[in-house]
């Protein structure tokens, strides 16, 4: 989750000064007493998601704090490196932060330390989300979590090879996926039909594209049912992909990005992306005619894969539940929260947010889907293992049978 | 990474181990004054133990205990598991697909490596014009890191773009026009991942052997001319069993560098499913990085530095390196 938030290695480099700037400059007060001056303070603690990270949540602040001058906001930017060692030392030191924006927050909130969301924004404001991201925060049916940020993924389809190949329109539906493909394919000259990176970098992410969109899942926070029937007919839809010839060729150890960059250069008809592809396409090969349309499914029924990082509030003393609910009303209305999530480059969670940025050619897509959006079942603790399991095993189903493909990553996730 | 340092002590141990039953005899022939003397060389000595028990004793025995424990995914000890970390290795239907991978490899890239090295030496021994420079070349792949290396290689190699592809494609030798997947099959990628490491190992064991030629004294080969030997009948007879020291140090060194070797299979095999590319140095990172499990991870290391130790133990047996010739 973290890392699929993290773009480039450029973030090192703004972590460090983040880290800098907000050890000297920042706040202002002598970082005393909650309440000098019968001040609040509030303690926000977040994540370097690009260079820009830091100015925008300073510039949220400025504006934030004119309108409630009794209400001092400390940041905090950490680098995501660092973020969960020092959340966790806050946190046994007694000096958790008011706000933190993090991945992870099932244990906190097993822990008790958290407000339920709703106990901190107002009621408007909490029906504004998305309710499959806030379904997503729920640990026990209560969201201790706001979502903050979101990643969805769609199908980039090469237009121009689609055409070449007779056929009329991106498919919706698994079959029509497979016979546009196999056109595609059958071009010749090193075209392949659907590009499908099951390689070790983010087999994980290919796999429940189509699991999911056969009626599967990956399990919840409390099992991880891989090994479950309702994958099978993705899984065995894999199979029928790669068997037909409809993918390039080696699917099994593809990875993700030297092959998006494969289909930038125009030789794969389809295949998965996510927002920052359209950037790469603009980069590299600015000429390709594409267009994006929702994953296609089983039975044509709209479904992406989701990620989605959050916000959450620490009952600390208890005494700052009002203003933490002012800052995040403040934070969450649209003239405020939609500049801050295009300038980060992700998608907004709320729905007034997708409402605002429909227009946005780029991002209206992943903005149809969104709603949509099912998620990695994250907050389970064997989410890491079976993680690792489908790096490392889900490829082999370009040889094995699915059955036994499944299976085996069940038995390594059990056996973590 | 630890086992590296752990079997690094053996070459050593290894090559001192014969000539040191003579040197230890002496002083305690001389009388019984060895406490003084222990007391006297202690300090000159400490820094040197401190070292040896710092990064080489303590990361094995480390390693050692790590192996029976019930380590959980974020690192907390849960106790002691006895030996069943090693009954997991040793269940692990892969293991001995994998065992014997990696003894293929081992031998391969030793033998390969050792032969090539003669071949070079001999050529940078002979006296020509340019000599410094094509010496200085040799040592390139040596210099270069050899993640670096390998990457070009796998770039190489990638259908599409790749220009080792592109190549085979263009003199007709792949003919799919995109080429050919070499590192997305575990045979081809294995194979590919064994020519690089030759190429990374042939600078160190050329220079070796290049030493060991310095050391042929010139009269021998006169004598050799002179009784009317030919080139063939010298070399083998003459040069090689001289170059015996050079050798065994050689493939010594090259046996653990090559059996401990990771990156070019991490690069080379890293996107391929499953476990048939792998060996024993892969499948430690795969227990650490993919599955998190570190108490299995330092079993599977236990039982490499095990497998080195036998494998070097015998080669002195067999080959005895430091026999005079």
């Amino acid at each position: 989750m973290k890392k699929s938030l993290r773009f480039g290695t450029a973030l090192a480099l703004a972590a460090t000064a983040s880290l800098t700037l907000a050890s000297c400059g920042f706040g202002g007060g002598d970082g005393g007493g909650d309440s000098a001056g019968g001040k609040t303070t509030l303690d926000l603690l977040v994540p370097s998601y690009s260079d820009n990270t830091q100015g925008l949540w300073e510039d949220v602040i400025t504006g934030f704090e004119a309108q409630n001058e009794d209400i001092d906001v400390k940041l905090e930017v950490q680098s995501w490196d660092n973020l969960e060692t020092v959340i966790t030392t806050k946190i046994q030191g007694g000096e958790a932060p008011d706000i933190y924006n993090g991945g992870p927050f099932a244990g906190f909130a097993a822990d008790e330390l958290l407000y339920p969301a709703e106990d901190v924004v107002s009621p408007e404001t909490f029906s504004d989300f998305q309710d499959s991201f806030l379904a997503n925060a729920e640990v026990d049916g209560t969201a201790y979590a706001l979502p903050l940020i979101a990643s969805a993924r769609a199908l980039f389809v090469n237009n121009a090879l689609l055409e070449q190949a007779g056929v009329s329109a991106a498919p919706t539906t698994w079959d029509e996926l497979l016979d546009a493909a196999t056109k595609v394919s059958k071009l010749g000259g090193g075209v392949a039909g659907y590009g499908m990176p099951l390689g070790s970098e983010e087999a994980q992410a290919e796999a429940a594209v189509w699991l999911w969109g056969g009626g599967g899942t990956f399990g919840d926070a409390e099992a991880i049912t891989v090994d479950d029937p309702a994958n099978l007919p993705g899984a065995e839809q894999i199979k029928k992909m790669i068997d037909a010839g409809a993918t390039q060729a080696d699917p099994g150890s593809t990875d993700r990005t030297p092959l998006m960059e494969i289909f930038v250069q125009g030789k794969i008809g389809m295949q998965v992306g996510l927002p920052p592809t359209v950037g790469q396409i603009e980069d590299g090969n600015p000429d390709l005619d594409y267009s994006i349309v929702p994953i296609p499914t089983k039975d044509g029924s709209p479904f992406t894969l989701g990620v989605m990082d959050q916000l959450m509030a620490f009952q600390n003393d208890g005494d700052k539940q009002e203003a933490i609910t002012k800052f995040f009303d403040y934070y969450y209305s649209a003239d405020v929260y939609v500049p801050w999530v295009q300038a980060e480059g992700f998608l907004p969670v709320t729905k007034s947010g997708a409402e605002q940025l429909q227009d946005d050619e780029a991002l209206a897509p992943f903005l149809a889907v969104l709603p949509d959006a099912q998620f990695y079942p994250s907050s389970n603790p064997k989410w890491q293992a079976t993680d690792g399991a489908f790096k490392s095993l889900f490829g082999q189903i370009q040889s094995k049978p699915a059955q036994d493909v499944l299976t085996e990553i069940q038995k390594q996730v059990d056996a973590s | 990474m630890s086992s590296t340092t752990d079997v690094s002590p053996n070459p050593t141990g290894a090559a001192a181990g014969r000539p040191r039953p003579g040197g230890a005899k002496a002083p305690a022939r001389r009388g019984k004054p060895g406490g003084r003397d222990l007391a006297a060389a202690l300090p000159w000595i400490t820094p040197a133990l401190i070292l040896i028990f710092g990064v080489v004793l303590f990361p094995a025995v480390v390693m050692f205990y790590n192996s029976t424990r019930d380590i959980s995914l974020s690192g907390l000890d849960k106790g002691s598991v006895g030996f069943d970390n090693y009954v997991e290795v040793f269940q692990f239907p892969y293991f001995w697909p994998i065992f014997f991978r990696t003894i293929v490899w081992v031998v391969v890239v030793v033998a390969f490596t050792v032969v090539i090295s003669l071949g070079l030496a001999q050529i940078l021994n002979k006296a020509f014009p340019g000599r410094q420079l094509v010496r200085l070349v040799v040592i390139i792949p040596w210099a270069a890191s050899v993640v670096m290396t390998t990457m070009v290689v796998y770039y190489g190699l990638e259908p599409y773009f790749g220009i080792i592809n592109k190549f085979l494609v263009d003199i007709g030798l792949v003919d799919t026009p995109e080429g050919y997947g070499w590192t997305k099959n575990p045979a081809t990628a294995f194979m590919w991942s064994i020519i690089v490491a030759i190429f990374v190992s042939l600078p160190f064991t050329t220079y070796t052997i290049l030493a060991g030629l310095a050391t042929v004294p010139g009269d021998t080969l006169e004598a050799a001319k002179m009784d009317g030997a030919g080139a063939a009948r010298t070399y083998f007879t003459i040069v090689l069993p001289q170059l015996r020291g050079a050798l065994s140090v050689a493939v010594l060194i090259n046996i653990i560098n090559v059996f401990n070797s990771l990156p070019i299979l991490r690069v080379m095999t890293g996107s391929i499913p499953g476990y048939d590319a792998d060996t024993i140095m892969t499948m430690i990172f795969k227990y650490i990085q993919n599955q998190h499990k570190v108490d299995v991870a330092s079993a599977l290391s236990v039982v490499a530095f095990i497998i080195v130790i036998v494998i070097v133990a015998v080669y002195v047996k067999v080959v005895k390196p430091t026999k005079e010739v």
